[in-house]
C-alpha cells in the first residue's frame, strides 16, 4: 500500500514531467536530423568536391566521436568562447547533428540507388540539377532510405535519455533523482523502461504507416 | 532550300582511350527522318545522347536553327533540351509519378505553368498516344508499349522541335511493338522532325527519308532507304542490312 502510494505522489508526476521533457527532445531533433541528413546526403552525391569534402568531414566528426563527448562540448565547452545554451538547446542541438550524421549515409546510400536513366530523362526534358534532384531523385530516394532513417529515429528516442548528463532532466534523469532518493533502483527504471518501450512502439507503428502511405504501385514488399 | 532545323558538325566522343564517336556530321531539316542504324558499339546511342549533351561531346558545335548551341552556358543548355525531345530504350519514366504526373511535371517544374493548364495538355498527349485510359497507372502497372507511348507524350508537351529517339522498341515484346510504332509514324506524318537509332528496318525504310549506317564510330554510308538497303556501296553496309534484314524481316 505504501508503495503504491509512492508511486501515485511520487513516481508518477515525476516520471510524466520527464516523458515531456522527453519528447520536447525528440520531435524537435527527429524533424532537425531528418531534415539535416537529406540535405548533407544531397551534398555528399551531388555537390561540387569542396562541399562533398566538407559533408564528409561533418558526418566523419559527428558520427565518429561519442554522443556524451559531443553533448559535453556543446553545453561546457562552448562558454569558453563566450557562447551559452540552455541544456534544452545544447540537447537538440547535439541530437540534431549526430542524427543528421546518419540519415545522411541512409539517404546517400538510397540517392545512390535511383537509376542514371531517371537523371537522364528529367535532364532531356531540360531540368536544371537543383529541381531534378528535388523533383525527381529524392521523392524516389526518400522513400528507400525510410526503413533506415526510421531506425536512426528509434535510436534517437533512446539516446534523448543523454540529456540528463548536461542536466536537461528528461525522464531518464527524474529517474535517477527518484531512484537515489528512494533506493528504488529497480522499481522505477523498469518503469522507465517500458516507457521508452512504448515510445519506441508507438514511433515504430508511425513509421510504418509512413512507409505503407508512401508505397507506390509496383514497389509493394513482395514475400518469398 | 530552307535552312536547316538542326545542324550537327564534327561531334566527337573519346572514353579515355577508345573513339566512340570519330566526327558524325548531320544535317537535318524540318520534316525529315533520319534513321541511325549500325551493330552495338557503333556510336548511334552516343552520338544521340551528344545531340542533347547528355554526353558531353569532346569536339564537335550544333546549331538548332541557326542558333549555336554553347552547352557550357547552362541556361542555354536547358533551353536547349526543352526544344529537343529524347526517347529512351528503356522508357525511363519517373517512377514515382503516374502517367498523367510523368507528362505533366517537364511543363510545371521546367517551363513554369500552371499545374491545371498543364495538365489539360498532358491529358491531349495522353489521349493523341492512345493512354487517356490509362492516366492515373504507374509505370509499374503499365506494359512496355504503354510506357513508351507516355514518354511519347512526355516529350511532346514539351513542343520539341527536334525528336531523338534511341532504339524505342528494341525493349519491347514484338506484339507490343506494332502500337509505339504506329505513334512514331503518326507524328512523322504530322511533320515532327526525329532521329531515331532502331534495327527495325521495315518500319525504318517505310518512314525514313535518309538512313545513315554507323560502326566504330563513323557515319560510312547515308541515302535513301533504297540505295542502302539493295544499293550500298560500302560492303560493310550490305552485310549488316543483309544480316539485319534476315533478322528482322523483308524492307518491304
Amino acid at each position: 500500500m505504501e508503495e503504491w502510494l509512492y508511486i501515485q505522489t511520487e513516481v508518477y508526476p515525476a516520471l510524466l514531467k520527464g516523458f515531456w521533457v522527453s519528447l520536447q527532445l525528440i520531435v524537435p531533433s527527429a524533424f532537425c536530423g531528418l531534415v539535416i541528413g537529406i540535405m548533407v546526403g544531397v551534398l555528399r552525391v551531388y555537390g561540387s568536391r569542396p562541399v562533398m569534402a566538407a559533408a564528409d568531414t561533418y558526418v566523419a566528426l559527428f558520427r565518429g566521436i561519442p554522443l556524451v563527448v559531443q553533448l559535453f562540448i556543446w553545453y561546457f565547452g562552448l562558454p569558453y568562447i563566450k557562447i551559452y545554451l540552455s541544456p534544452f538547446v545544447a540537447a537538440v542541438l547535439g541530437f540534431s547533428l549526430c542524427s543528421g550524421a546518419y540519415h545522411s549515409e541512409y539517404v546517400r546510400g538510397a540517392l545512390l540507388s535511383i537509376k542514371r536513366g531517371q537523371m537522364l530523362a528529367a535532364q532531356s526534358l531540360g531540368f536544371n540539377k537543383v529541381r531534378m534532384i528535388f523533383s525527381i531523385i529524392l521523392p524516389q530516394a526518400i522513400r528507400r532510405a525510410l526503413p533506415g532513417c526510421g531506425n536512426e529515429i528509434i535510436y534517437l528516442i533512446k539516446y534523448s535519455s543523454l540529456a540528463y548528463m548536461i542536466t536537461c532532466i528528461e525522464l531518464t534523469g527524474q529517474g535517477k533523482i527518484l531512484a537515489s532518493n528512494s533506493f528504488k533502483y529497480t522499481e522505477i527504471f523498469l518503469i522507465i523502461g517500458v516507457c521508452y518501450l512504448v515510445m519506441t512502439s508507438v514511433a515504430g507503428v508511425i513509421l510504418g504507416r509512413v512507409e505503407d502511405r508512401l508505397l507506390l504501385p509496383g514497389f509493394e514488399r513482395h514475400r518469398i | 532550300m530552307a535552312s536547316p532545323i538542326l545542324r550537327i558538325e564534327n561531334v566527337s566522343k573519346r572514353y579515355g582511350k577508345k573513339d566512340v564517336l570519330k566526327g558524325a556530321s548531320l544535317t537535318v531539316h524540318k520534316g525529315d527522318l533520319k534513321i541511325l542504324i549500325g551493330p552495338s558499339g557503333a556510336g548511334k546511342s552516343t552520338l544521340l545522347q551528344c545531340i542533347n549533351f547528355l554526353v558531353k561531346p569532346d569536339e564537335g558545335r550544333i546549331w538548332l536553327e541557326d542558333q549555336e548551341v554553347h552547352y557550357a552556358h547552362k541556361r542555354n543548355l536547358y533551353a536547349y533540351r526543352q526544344k529537343v525531345g529524347m526517347i529512351f530504350q528503356d522508357f525511363n519514366l519517373f517512377d514515382h509519378l503516374n502517367a498523367l504526373e510523368n507528362v505533366r511535371i517537364g511543363m510545371v517544374k521546367v517551363k513554369g505553368m500552371a499545374k491545371s493548364e498543364a495538365g489539360e495538355r498532358a491529358v491531349m498527349e495522353l489521349e493523341r498516344v492512345g493512354l487517356k485510359d490509362h492516366m492515373q497507372k504507374y509505370p509499374a502497372q503499365l506494359s512496355g508499349g504503354q510506357k513508351q507511348r507516355v514518354s511519347i507524350a512526355r516529350a511532346l508537351a514539351m513542343d520539341p522541335k527536334v525528336m531523338l529517339l534511341d532504339e524505342p522498341t528494341s525493349a519491347l515484346d514484338p506484339e507490343l511493338i506494332g502500337e509505339v510504332h504506329a505513334v512514331i509514324r503518326d507524328l512523322g506524318n504530322n511533320g515532327m522532325t526525329m532521329i531515331m537509332a532502331t534495327h527495325q528496318i521495315g518500319f525504318a525504310s517505310s518512314l525514313a527519308s535518309e538512313i545513315i549506317f554507323m560502326e566504330d564510330g563513323q557515319i560510312l554510308e547515308r541515302g535513301t532507304p533504297e540505295k542502302i538497303f539493295f544499293q550500298a556501296e560500302n560492303a560493310r553496309t550490305k552485310e549488316f542490312c543483309s544480316k539485319i534484314t534476315e533478322l528482322y524481316g523483308e524492307t518491304r
